[in-house]
């Protein structure tokens, strides 16, 4: 390898090489460049961690996995694959999740340097305060089609990488949801909401029912009326999606008859919510169009799953894919749910015929299954050389953080258009300061200006729980407490399971969030409220 | 290209390149799945081209390569396995290329470039050569013109690396985002809302190459490129003395050699510069030192921004580089520039 040819690399850097202990946080696209990187070059102390399995649509890029290890470890096989370069290095490879409390500070503070290879932020939120926490550098990476960029992260050097707030994912409201979609995405996050209701973990932020809370829709007098329409059951009382399901035994054409045509009625009835858009037309179970609209003959100018689905088809795909996820669902132990994945053809099939059907109700223009898997998967498209670019940069930085030459580890994109200057690889020009307010990594406790009526919004470290802390103030007694908590809805303890395995799928979940510390300046009480996560 | 009718994507295809299809399209794929590669060296940067190409799913790639595997090799070269020093590099490097993706033809040619009619060349859609002499790196530019193969080259030196590449008449499609003001009086003469609006267009292009030799004799001391200098990265002129010096010595630099080699390089660039009646001081010496073997994460970038450059050009789809990328580890940069023009 080349740290063991004497004359390849300058004396210290062959020592720095042939001497640490190095992590890499991700066994994926990046992560299989960067161990092929590490390897090669000479490293004989490698740990390398990632929590998933080996998927088909990872063999374009993540080159140290092929066909016959398709539901493997990860890290088990990288680790196997980079052995057959150097068999005498050292590879310590877990399938497990950074996040667990097994790999806390001092398992940190064991490596010279940390090179994350991660695709979702509450990890990489995790690993940044785990190597503050350990001071250990940290070489943060990612890569989005063509683009990429590398970054150190050092305590009290550089920003950390949550010193700036990142964006927030987008949401959209529930009324918008339930009532008044008007884009294909719209109905996408329904007909996921909709699965969750009848084959997942029950969640009332998911509801798929019309919103009679809707602003838009007040003053309805004709609501009434049709409250009282006695439906299948004969039942007038409300019942939860989930009930109505298991009543009716999943019949396809009993929820069709229910999602697509009652319950559209009912938003008709709602009559200001159409005052200026199109309202919706209900469906009829056997009345739907088999052609569809604009589309070409070309067969094989498009993918299988490129084809755009005529509603009769989606009605199809919508009764088979309900009645294969149902008998998933019999056959699942007592309690226990379907988890909606991109990769499971019935849930695929499921959302993006359920998408489909509701977007030709509201006048939507229908997306193919291959564009639905990308939004309802929030896919991002990669490629092999991207992530080999990156990774050689990451590795490159690692030398220099092993020589001791923080100063030389600025930033570096990588462009998918060189600038104006023909310039596609682009360093900044030098280290970013830290944040002095940054919640996560500034040593000093800065004034938070906290007054009565100030609602915080804070995280424990481990990303378990997010809260609302409403402050109010009281005046302090004399041997009363410094503060109390005066109310709180009753929580759920975060589960510990709430990191899916994604491959290749971005998990953005957070606003920006604050954290208070110590006492807040004002004596005050809180109350705290568990938020949930909105997925 | 090759002509051949349009073949469909099978259901396997389309799972395998599911997440490259969606970037940057299945008509890309298609071009992809016709082109053959040459690829002429097989040490580490030809390794890295290889594996990239390999699982973008072109059609053939035919590894050619008349040397044998050695210790220098086990820095970058991650095709070929430990077991198989003194075996003929391209041959070695067979078993792994194929296990990255079934789909694709792979072959090893043992052959030395030399000994290969001009017409050998013709079974390929595009050429990319790493570890020839200069000599030799001219020639199949020129048999590459005559054929309209679209031609690459270049090296890895240690940390350093370049590609030059010549396409002849290169035609693609690319997306150009314009970005319009537009102004909104309303009704005061002073308030004025200014809007812009993005649109992003598929719009044609063409970009026009010269051959080598044109990018390797630019004359530094004419008005044109003396101006250039002022701002110009030195890359250019340590590609010049390391040609050089392999040219001269017939190898790479060498690690057992590294003061000596540094010492020859130092005196090749001195004389390219004292020729182009350009400064001593302009490479600076750090540039020179870490020039051996062919370092693994160079070689990732390097095959990285290769590979997507043939991609690029199969696929007539976004502007290739033209005509030489540079990769200066000093300021971590990469970056292209034409010369030769």
């Amino acid at each position: 390898m080349a740290a063991s040819i004497a004359g390849v690399f300058e004396n210290d850097l062959q020592q720095a090489i042939n001497s640490s202990k190095v992590f890499v946080v991700g066994a994926g696209g990046i992560g299989c460049e960067i161990l092929k990187n590490l390897v090669m070059s000479g490293f004989n102390d490698i740990e390398i961690i990632d929590l998933d399995t080996i998927d088909v649509s990872n063999l374009n890029r993540q080159f140290l996995f092929h066909k016959q290890h398709v539901g493997k470890s990860k890290a088990e096989v990288a680790r196997e694959s980079a052995l057959s370069f150097n068999p005498t290095v050292n590879i310590k490879a877990y399938h497990d999740s950074t996040m667990s409390a097994d790999y806390g500070v001092n398992f940190f503070k064991r490596f010279a340097v940390v090179m994350n290879a991660l695709d979702n932020r509450m990890a990489r939120n995790h690993v940044n305060r785990m190597c503050l926490a350990a001071d250990v550098p940290l070489i943060e990476s990612g890569t989005a089609g063509y683009e990429g960029q590398v970054e150190l992260i050092k305590k009290q050097l550089t920003q950390c990488y949550e010193c700036l707030p990142k964006a927030p994912q987008k949401t959209y409201p529930g009324c918008t949801i339930r009532n008044t979609p008007s884009e294909p995405i719209h109905c996408i996050v329904w007909s996921k909401h909709l699965f969750n209701q009848l084959f997942g973990e029950n969640d009332p932020d998911m509801d798929v029912s019309p919103d009679t809370a809707d602003p838009d829709a007040a003053g309805d007098a004709g609501m009434a009326a049709l409250k009282g329409e006695a439906n299948d059951q004969g039942n007038v009382t409300r019942v939860t999606t989930r009930e109505w399901a298991v009543k009716s035994n999943y019949d396809p054409e009993k929820l069709f008859r229910k999602l697509f045509h009652d319950d559209i009625k009912y938003l008709l009835s709602m009559g200001n919510l159409w005052k200026n858009r199109t309202p919706p037309k209900p469906l009829v179970f056997g009345e739907v169009p088999d052609a569809v609209a604009g589309c070409s003959n070309e067969t094989d100018a498009v993918l299988k799953d490129q084809k755009i689905w005529s509603v009769a088809e989606c009605v199809e795909i919508f009764s088979s894919s309900c009645r294969n996820l149902y008998s998933q669902q019999q056959r699942l132990d007592l309690g226990d749910n379907l988890v909606w994945d991109k990769d499971d053809k019935d849930a695929m099939d499921f959302v993006a015929s359920c998408a489909n059907i509701r977007a030709y109700i509201f006048g939507i223009p229908q997306k193919s299954r291959f564009d639905i898997k990308s939004m309802a998967g929030n896919i991002i498209p990669a490629i092999a050389t991207s992530n080999a670019i990156v990774a050689g940069l990451v590795v490159l930085k690692a030398f220099y953080v092993l020589r001791g030459q923080l100063e030389n580890c600025q930033s570096v994109y990588l462009r998918n258009k060189p600038n104006h200057k023909n310039v596609q690889i682009v360093p900044e020009a030098c280290l970013v300061e830290p944040n002095s307010k940054c919640y996560v990594c500034s040593p000093k406790h800065e004034q938070m200006g906290v007054v009565n009526g100030s609602i915080l919004k804070a995280d424990d470290f481990l990303q378990n729980y997010e809260l609302n802390i409403v402050i109010v103030q009281r005046c302090l007694t004399r041997d009363g407490p410094l503060f109390e908590i005066i109310g709180s809805e009753t929580a759920k303890p975060g589960s510990p399971e709430k990191l899916q395995p994604e491959n290749g799928q971005t998990d953005d979940d957070d606003d920006v969030v604050h954290v208070i510390d110590g006492e807040s300046t004002s004596n005050a009480t809180s109350s705290i409220r568990k938020r949930k996560l909105e997925t | 290209m090759g002509e051949m009718a349009s073949v469909d994507i099978t259901e396997d295809e389309a799972q395998l390149y599911d997440r490259q299809i969606r970037l940057w399209g299945l008509e890309s794929q298609k071009r992809l799945r016709k082109a053959r590669v040459l690829v002429i060296g097989a040490r580490g940067f030809g390794a890295e081209v290889c594996k990239n190409i390999i699982l973008a799913g072109v059609k053939s790639v035919t590894i050619m390569d008349h040397g044998v595997v050695d210790e220098q090799d086990f820095c970058s070269q991650f095709l070929v396995p430990r077991s198989e020093i003194g075996k003929n590099r391209a041959e070695a490097s067979l078993e792994r290329a194929q296990e990255l993706n079934p789909m694709v033809e792979i072959t090893a040619d043992k052959e030395k470039i030399d000994d290969k009619p001009d017409s050998f060349f013709g079974n390929f859609d595009v050429v990319c050569a790493t570890e020839c002499t200069t000599a030799q790196f001219l020639h199949l530019d020129n048999v590459c013109r005559e054929n309209n193969i679209k031609f690459f080259c270049g090296d890895v030196y240690g940390f350093f690396g370049y590609i030059f590449l010549d396409l002849q008449i290169q035609e693609f499609m690319e997306e150009v985002t314009t970005i319009t003001n537009t102004h909104e009086p309303t009704g005061e003469p002073l308030a004025k809302k200014r809007k812009t609006e993005k649109t992003v267009q598929n719009t044609k292009g063409t970009e026009t190459y010269v051959p080598l030799q044109d990018a390797l004799d630019v004359d530094w001391t004419s008005e044109s490129y003396a101006k250039r200098l002022k701002r110009m990265d030195p890359s250019y002129f340590v590609m010049k003395a390391l040609l050089k010096f392999c040219d001269k010595k017939g190898r790479k630099p060498s690690p057992s050699e590294r003061e000596k080699d540094i010492e020859s390089l130092k005196e090749f660039v001195k004389e390219e510069l004292t020729k182009q009646k350009i400064r001593e001081d302009f490479v600076p010496e750090l540039l020179l030192k870490d020039v051996f073997a062919e370092i693994s994460p160079v070689c990732a970038i390097m095959g990285g921004i290769t590979a997507q450059e043939i991609i690029k050009t199969v696929s007539q789809k976004e502007r290739p580089h033209n005509n030489i990328f540079f990769f200066n580890p000093l300021k971590c940069i990469g970056y292209s520039a034409c010369f030769g023009v």
